[in-house]
């Protein structure tokens, strides 16, 4: 894509003069990173700044992008300009007020002047307003710019193939209302100065978090509901986020992601259980069937499968260890599963997937996320379960449920390993000591160590310096146990969990973690006999019965 | 120390009845004031031990009269809060007292729940915090600048809106020009109207002319202290060099401020020669971190050449127009615009004060600061003066690696 003749040149916000660039003859391309890792640009900025501007800087190292402009968007961006300054050929910082006040425009227009000038003595190539006039003809408003009637992406940027896989996952409409996620359309007044007109245009678009002025106009319309999009280590979107969490009547979702590419599966997790949870997206009710169902739970560290009757009594179980490949492990599952039933496949009548690896099993008929599973098949082992606690090998989830099971509010854990069961593994490496004995930890022996950071790669390091410190080391496995449990409550105390409590998950067979969690809570928690099947017996449910 | 911690487990016992940590908070100021201007540390210059009541004062002063009040961030212009006996309260200082209070993580943690990032500064976390768990009373205007970091608006907007409370946005070019200089000259006529509808009282422009004069005055002592600060040993800790930036930002322009910098030049003119090892920060200091804390506060062997933060500008500005004086303040900190400003600011400090080493604590959360450091590194390395770069946190405890931070700050201590 990159490379050949053209000459591309780079931008990263809706605020560029995009158009000037046009009407200079060359091509202005929206960097859109996609890199795996951010090896090159951390090697020259910190690695704590934006995600997305890390994601930038890789991208311009590796494809050879010698022309940018950027805005003084945020305190990433300028210290990236910072930093690439002598790294390629062309870079420009246009100024971008943050008010749209006249001078505010008569300062911008004056950077858009002094823009030019300098592009112009860098392509040796003239500038005319005509052509510019011609470019923004095109590009005017017509028809209706805003649809209430969809789903509304809000927030900070969000990688376009995220983008179109949430629009081909749901039949709704989805419109994108992200920082830079807006049509490039203009309303320039034909009379006067046409520079200075679009500079005006340019700072009336829909403001980004980043402007001065509020966008009360943009949160109060009234979607069908919100996905809100923030990025790691950007700090604007998140306020946002916080003030409509309490406001709006509208179904709410929040994301996080970063410009890496391993999250995107997560993130359509996520959306379609909001999309299931807030009845957006249904889920078909079917009657009541006889014979057997299915519910396959493809998950990172095993496959499980549960089989029950149309009496919902559960027939036959299986867990399996996830192996390289997804698919064959469910399969063997549903396998083992099917053989203790004494059962053949042709006599379940339907089958449900779940779990990350739902979408590829190709001997179910449906696919619902684990989210929704897991609070069906909780619900369903004890109907005063109002909150559920998922910890996982991978990742860790809190279901909240009304009084009738359904599914009304859940937080997942970032993308990162902390306050999971392989957060779990990695220390009882360090300390070389089995899971199991983990496990068997559930008070203080000597003293009570807190471990303070959450990041398994930190957490290990302080673990490493307690064994130095010769701790006892049921202290330490103690600590370890409460900095799970924390972070497990802190997800709870995000969607306001209240009691009955359950855990499902393997790190619910941890009766040390459960028993810090317990003490966090200040209440027991239900532990139903096989924790790790829970969102396969929802699934199972499902297919008996919809959701 | 001891005495803090169980006054901060009372704390948060009570966290859930915001009336009675309010007075806890102000019992705590209080004791705090009466505590430093009765037991005088017999290590520390005169000029500290009255900046450190001072400080305090001013912290007490706006939290007892919130009516009279405005929240500020440490650049907001408030030499118009000054003449117009305003009392601000600048959510960084209010920040690191609750982290000496040793309560930041509750705070921190009340703002995080609410959804607030994660990965933002944890001054403004702790900030927010407070004002959720609803400890702090609200003031009754507000100011923040673009300058230095993207939370600064952000976070106002959030407290104006939670609150209720009018916000005046300063918003700073990056870069100067005359066109640059009229814009926020503009925006500041247009604050001090508001300030005078939000408080009912006329701005005195006479009062607020002599406020310049005096922070022109307290600036050249700034200058004139820098020709000794290379020269000679004043005993200090991390703490008053971030008390200073009370004296060097928002109390600039007050009687008080400029006494604390007279009494600062009589110091160290009176202060012995330079011994031991010297060490320049690059923008905060973590004065809760322990390692930090043992080498640097009345250190023998190594002690604090100051930080750049305190000299982000050094000018006269205009006392006739004290609009357009301020104006130009704004735009031509060192914090503001490109890195090469910062650096170039940096050089000459560094040329004036000759340490022996510089270190720069990248404080979580504080992108501007930290995505300059390879820069600065290499500025470090062009003048031939070794230069270190830990990340931590100044604010939250919790974020600080102390176990690794230790090893690679006496490595690069043994280095000197
Ligand atoms: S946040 Fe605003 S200024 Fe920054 S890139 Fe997005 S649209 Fe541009
Ligand atoms: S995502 Fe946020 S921090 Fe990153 S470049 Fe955009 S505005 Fe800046
Ligand atoms: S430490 Fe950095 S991010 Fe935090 S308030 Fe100061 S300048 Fe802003």
């Amino acid at each position: 894509m990159f490379g050949g003749g053209i000459i591309l040149v780079g931008y990263v916000c809706k605020y560029t003069p995009v158009e000037i660039i046009e009407a200079f003859g060359e091509t202005p391309v929206k960097l859109e990173p996609d890199s795996k890792s951010y090896e090159q640009a951390e090697a020259l900025i910190h690695s704590n700044i934006c995600s997305f501007a890390k994601g930038i800087l890789e991208n311009i190292i590796d494809n050879h992008i010698e022309e940018v402009v950027l805005t003084s968007c945020c305190d990433s961006i300028k210290r990236l300009y910072d930093v690439l300054k002598e790294r390629v050929k062309f870079i420009y910082l246009l100024d971008l007020p943050r008010k749209k006040d006249p001078m505010a425009v008569d300062l911008f227009y004056g950077e858009i002047k002094e823009f030019i000038d300098a592009y112009k003595a860098y392509i040796k190539r003239d500038f005319s307003k005509e052509i510019l006039a011609k470019i923004l003809e095109n590009k005017a408003i017509k028809g209706k710019r805003m649809d209430s009637e969809s789903i509304a992406i809000l927030g900070a940027r969000l990688k376009e193939d995220v983008v179109e896989k949430i629009k081909n996952s749901c039949a709704e409409k989805i419109i994108n209302l992200t920082c830079t996620g807006e049509e490039r359309i203009f309303d320039v007044k034909p009379e006067g100065d046409i520079l200075k007109n679009y500079a005006e245009s340019l700072l009336n678009l829909t403001p980004c978090m980043r402007m001065a002025d509020d966008r009360n106009d943009l949160v109060n319309k009234k979607f069908k509901g919100i996905i809100y999009n923030t990025i790691k280590f950007c700090d604007y979107y998140a306020y946002e986020y916080a003030e409509l969490k309490d406001k709006v009547d509208i179904p709410l979702l929040k994301i996080e992601t970063d410009y890496t590419d391993s999250g995107s599966g997560q993130i359509l997790t996520r959306v379609d259980a909001f999309l299931e949870s807030t009845g957006i997206k249904k889920i078909e009710k079917t009657k009541a069937k006889s014979g057997y169902f299915a519910g396959i739970d493809s998950g990172s560290t095993s496959a499980n499968v549960v089989i029950i009757d149309e009496n919902k009594n559960i027939i036959s179980y299986s867990i399996v260890p996830t192996g390289p490949k997804a698919v064959e492990s469910a399969r063997q599952a549903f396998e083992l599963a099917l053989k203790s039933a004494g059962l053949k496949e042709e006599d379940i009548k339907a089958a449900v997937a779940t779990g990350y690896g739902r979408v590829s099993i190709p001997f179910a008929q449906k696919t619902v996320t684990e989210i929704t599973c897991h609070g069906k098949g909780a619900f369903f082992i004890d109907s005063t379960v109002r909150t559920v606690i998922d910890i996982g090998g991978q990742d860790s989830k809190v279901i909240r449920l009304d009084d009738s099971g359904n599914v009304v509010d859940f937080v997942m854990n970032d993308k990162c390993s902390a306050g999971t069961g392989r957060f779990l593994e990695v220390m009882a490496r360090t300390l070389g000591v089995s899971i199991e004995e983990m496990g068997k930890v559930v008070e203080k022996v000597k003293e009570d160590i807190t471990i303070t950071s959450m990041c398994t790669v930190f957490a290990e390091s302080e673990v490493i310096s307690l064994i130095a410190q010769n701790k006892d080391q049921r202290d330490i496995i103690h600590a370890l146990n409460k900095a799970v449990a924390s972070k497990a409550v802190s997800l709870v105390e995000r969607i306001k969990g209240k009691g009955k409590y359950m855990m499902t998950g393997g790190v619910a067979k941890n009766k040390g973690v459960v028993t810090a969690i317990e003490k966090r809570l200040g209440e027991k928690i239900l532990i139903p006999p096989e924790p790790q099947i829970i969102g396969a017996l929802g699934a199972a449910l499902i297919a008996l019965e919809g959701k | 120390m001891d005495a803090v911690k169980s006054y901060s487990k009372f704390i948060k016992k009570n966290m859930e009845r915001p009336e009675k940590v309010k007075k806890l908070i102000n019992l705590g100021l209080f004791i705090a004031y009466h505590y430093v201007k009765f037991f005088r540390d017999k290590r520390l210059p005169e000029s500290f031990h009255f900046l450190n009541k001072y400080s305090i004062k001013c912290v007490i002063d706006s939290l007892n009269q919130p009516q009279n009040s405005a929240w500020v961030n440490i650049f907001a212009p408030s030499e118009f809060l000054i003449a117009m006996d305003i009392k601000p309260l600048f959510i960084e200082a209010y920040s690191s007292f609750m982290s000496g209070f040793f309560i930041e993580d509750c705070l921190i943690d009340a703002a995080e729940s609410k959804g607030i990032s994660n990965t933002l500064c944890s001054y403004h976390k702790t900030f927010l915090g407070a004002s959720e768990l609803g400890i702090l009373e609200k003031p009754r205007f507000m100011i923040t600048t673009s300058i230095a970091c993207d939370a600064n608006i952000p976070t106002f907007r959030y407290l104006s809106k939670k609150f209720g409370v009018p916000l005046c946005i300063i918003d700073v070019p990056y870069k100067y020009s005359k066109e640059a200089v009229s814009y926020v000259k503009k925006q500041l006529q247009e604050l001090a109207a508001k300030l005078e509808e939000a408080f009912k009282r006329k701005l005195d422009l006479d009062k607020l002319r002599e406020i310049v004069k005096t922070e022109n005055k307290t600036r050249a002592l700034m200058r004139e202290y820098l020709n000794y600060v290379g020269k000679k040993t004043l005993q200090t800790t991390m703490t008053f060099e971030m008390y200073m930036l009370f004296a060097s930002h928002v109390f600039i322009g007050s009687k008080e401020t400029l006494k604390f910098y007279e009494m600062l030049v009589s110091d160290i003119k009176k202060a012995p020669e330079k011994s031991g090892k010297s060490v320049f920060f690059v923008h905060i200091l973590p004065m809760f971190e322990t390692n930090f804390k043992q080498y640097f506060n009345f250190g023998e062997k190594y002690h604090i050449a100051g930080s750049d933060i305190n000299f982000d500008f050094l000018h006269e500005i205009d006392e006739n127009d004290p609009f357009l004086g301020i104006a130009e303040r704004l735009i031509l900190t060192s914090l503001n615009g490109g890195i090469d400003r910062r650096v170039s600011r940096i050089r000459e400090l560094l040329e004036y004060i000759k340490p022996d080493g510089i270190i720069q604590f990248c404080h979580l959360g504080c992108k501007q600061s930290m995505g300059g450091a390879f820069v600065i590194k290499k500025l470090a390395s062009e003048m031939g003066i070794p230069f270190l770069c830990l990340d931590g946190d100044c604010v939250d405890k919790r974020n600080n690696q102390e176990g690794q931070n230790r090893t690679r700050l006496e490595a690069f201590l043994e280095m000197l």
